[in-house]
């Protein structure tokens, strides 16, 4: 049985706390909070990013059959480039390797596949992709935001050459079947779909410190062992990245855990390592699974409602889809690349309101007092944004 | 369990939290099978039992209302005359609580609120061998920015004698803290609010249409002294009807800070839109609340605030100060620093101009108010008798 292990890694471009009563100056920079977002990336780089890929780069030296994959927004990399260059050499370290894969993915973390015209979306993917293609091979497999999916996500990315899609394994695509195998999707011709095995990569990315667990601690044998009894082709573990020593802080032990695992794993003679890509070559489809709505891994509803769940996000959706047209068409990069930042997932997701125990996932990832501060600051900020696009 | 509760207003003689509370909590409290007495001066109005299990005794004559009394001012002007109103109603409480207690039987407990009643309670607590508990509504660090060394020393005494303390929100418990008393024996119990009695307000939408001629309501519901944050309020004013002249900003209460508050109104050049409606009775209240657009209540210390949960229940969207009590509480009001006359501005022009957040913030204000109860209160208050009947 193939162990496919996937890191999302992402941080979004906090925008500015946008003040209606002081100047503002007229190009875009001064929409996005660089103090913030800058201490943000070097309080992360330093929790996460330099001791997980420093211990990455360990493991794949000393198990040569150790396999991993990532994706990295371009969000994410324009930071790295802007305020911490070796953030991204040490990925570039384990792209050498030849044993980690890179995925596929809308260049802005965006909800560009939302908008009614496609365009949008598929441009931000071959943004990624050249991106990507600086330090390491770019992927045929692909990622949606937030691993959103469906019939038609795959069916479009399919018509760009990709063979393979990440999406949530949920009981209502799924039926009986069990999401450790590959399957066929609904309208498309052999485009595979990875399904995640949420309960086993929420056992790290959300339980691995949680007291109330019946399975704390949660020990690398002992999560070798549950893999080592499951029944399938392969097992999908995806996770965000962030999940080693931010999420899930240096002292719970996540590193310790980290550490054990590609030994303990390979225990287990028929456990083996696999990328996404390795896993779409080797594996066959089972059978076809049908997903005519939209799917992803965010909150308790696994849907779009993280970002469109209230009259707020709504109305923020279609006013920064209704500039489609205006703002390519002015050929201006920086208003571009403006327009663009501004539909990242995470500023919707800051706006959200839902029952308690979700909205307390929000506030955690959220640097507003409350969605509706959160919506203000963004209303205002895109008005103003309108304003010049109309005016130049 | 029978409950000998000394307090100092009830409806409709009523000046600020401790009123309502004592009337919402009474009630639920005998729909719970207690019985109280209620002991308070002579009002001059005639206060009507609202349950059978609920026995209202006045003890002793005034009119003096104390909070309006508590400024430089009227320390100088009336304090002689509080403290002798206040020393004959704890005289007159003491001998007709002991009255009561022979020609009734014993009771369980004596419960005490504020300053103004807690030394007839340690007396009665040493005379009839009986628990006390103490409520603290607000210490005199709350009232007003000179405190009165007297009235401390009161508060004092009553921190150290009471069995246990109820302290109506964290930022309360602190303060009360702040007088000496220990951690241990104090229990958090938050206000609630009569949701149905505010939600089923109706409003004929032309008379509204009529009393607002197209513009606006942003209404400030409150005693006029310095911890309420007028003066904050009136800067804000300003603020926002720079950007939007059409807002008409109403002030209901009465206060010290009247005259002062009119002549800033002046000065910012603001008189026309803002109007001073004086003392509002309650059911008007209820209007107010219907026919705003906005409340907010930018207290520079609040122990509990709730004039935001009635705001919230009749589902106009709430602006509160990050130090009040509620918002330790609730999650769907915007928070501001009562300082920060900006992001006062900002958040009432926005939510004057997005209807989106209007719509959502009021929605679920409505569903969360519903949720603090005064029924919640009785049960947590009868939880701390039963604990302090252990106790004693």
């Amino acid at each position: 049985m193939d162990v496919c292990i996937y890191f999302q890694v992402h941080q979004p471009l906090r925008l500015s706390s946008y003040s209606l009563f002081t100047e503002h100056t007229t190009d875009g920079a001064s929409y996005f909070d660089d103090t913030l977002n800058s201490q943000i990336m070097h309080k992360i780089a330093e929790k996460c990013y330099f001791p997980t890929n420093a211990l990455m780069l360990d493991l794949l030296e000393k198990h040569p059959e150790f396999r991993i994959s990532y994706s990295l927004t371009g969000v994410f990399l324009e930071q790295c480039k802007r305020y911490m260059p070796e953030v991204l050499d040490s990925f570039a370290a384990l792209a050498k390797t030849g044993r980690v894969e890179f995925l596929s993915e809308t260049y802005y973390h965006s909800l560009s596949y939302l908008f009614t015209e496609k365009d949008e979306f598929i441009e931000q993917i071959k943004l990624h992709s050249n991106e990507i293609s600086k330090f390491a091979v770019p992927s045929r497999v692909f990622r949606n935001t937030e691993a959103m999916f469906s019939n038609d996500i795959a069916y479009l990315v399919e018509r760009l050459g990709y063979t393979g899609i990440l999406a949530e394994g949920l009981e209502h695509i799924l039926g009986w079947r069990s999401p450790n195998y590959l399957y066929g999707v609904k309208g498309t011709e052999k485009i595979k779909a990875l399904l995640r095995h949420y309960k086993l990569s929420d056992d790290i990315g959300y339980r691995f410190s949680a007291k109330w667990w019946s399975e704390y601690p949660l020990t690398a044998d002992k999560y070798a062992r549950w893999l080592a009894a499951l029944q399938g082709d392969c097992v999908n573990i995806f996770m965000d990245y962030e999940t080693f020593g931010e999420h899930q802080w240096a002292d719970t032990g996540i590193f310790e855990f980290l550490k054990s695992f590609p030994g303990e794993t390979e225990k287990h003679k028929h456990l083996r390592f696999a990328t996404p890509s390795q896993l779409v070559e080797r594996i066959p489809a089972k059978d076809d699974i049908d997903a005519p709505q939209v799917t992803s891994w965010a909150d308790m509803e696994r849907d779009t409602s993280a970002w469109l769940g209230n009259e707020m996000l709504r109305n923020a959706f279609a006013r920064i889809e209704s500039m489609g047209p205006a703002v390519p068409e002015k050929k201006d990069e920086d208003m571009l690349r403006t327009w663009r930042m501004l539909q990242n997932s995470d500023h919707f997701y800051y706006m959200c309101t839902k029952s308690l125990s979700d909205q307390d996932v929000h506030n955690y990832f959220s640097p507003y007092d409350s969605p509706f501060d959160a919506y203000i600051n963004y209303m205002n900020i895109l008005q103003d944004f309108k304003a010049k696009v109309e005016k130049e | 369990m029978r409950v000998a509760m000394l307090g100092w207003e009830f409806p409709p003689f009523v000046s600020g939290g401790l009123g309502v509370h004592c009337f919402e909590l009474t009630r639920q409290l005998c729909e719970k099978g207690v019985q109280v007495d209620f002991f308070m001066p002579v009002s001059g109005k005639t206060v009507v039992s609202p349950h059978p299990n609920l026995r209202i005794i006045e003890v002793a004559k005034t009119e003096l209302r104390p909070y309006l009394f508590f400024s430089k001012k009227g320390q100088a002007a009336y304090g002689e005359n509080l403290i002798n109103a206040v020393n004959e109603y704890w005289a007159k409480c003491i001998e007709r609580v002991i009255a009561a207690s022979s020609e009734k039987g014993k009771y369980d407990l004596v419960h005490t609120h504020d300053w103004l009643t807690s030394k007839a309670g340690s007396a009665l607590r040493n005379k009839l061998s009986i628990p006390l508990v103490q409520t603290f509504h607000s210490t005199e660090f709350d009232r007003t920015s000179w405190p009165w060394e007297y009235i401390l020393d009161i508060e004092r005494s009553a921190a150290s004698n009471a069995d246990l303390i109820i302290a109506v929100s964290k930022r309360t418990r602190a303060q009360v803290m702040r007088l000496g008393a220990e951690e241990k024996k104090i229990r958090v119990v938050y206000n609630g609010v009569d949701s149905e009695r505010f939600g089923a307000v109706k409003i004929d939408a032309k008379i509204s249409a009529l009393l607002k001629k197209d513009k606006k309501i942003v209404l400030f519901l409150g005693r006029l002294t310095e911890q309420k944050g007028p003066v904050q309020f009136l800067h804000a004013a300003k603020k926002v009807l720079s950007k939007n002249p059409n807002v008409l900003f109403l002030v209901a209460g009465k206060g010290e800070l009247l005259p002062m508050l009119i002549n800033i109104s002046l000065e910012l050049g603001i008189s026309d839109s803002v109007k001073f409606l004086g003392y509002v009775p309650e059911e008007e209240q209820q209007k107010l609340y219907k026919i705003a657009d906005v409340y907010i209540m930018p207290s520079t210390s609040e122990p509990f605030g709730i004039t935001a949960l009635e705001a919230m229940s009749s589902g106009v969207p709430v602006i509160i100060s990050k130090t009040s009590g509620v918002a330790e509480i609730v999650r769907s009001a915007i928070r501001v620093d009562f300082w920060d006359i900006n992001a006062m501005a900002e958040k009432i022009l926005a939510v004057l101009k997005y209807p989106q957040l209007t719509s959502t913030m009021s929605r679920l204000s409505v569903t969360e108010a519903a949720i603090y109860s005064w029924e919640k209160t009785a049960d947590e208050t009868i939880k701390i008798y039963e604990e302090a009947m252990r106790r004693g």
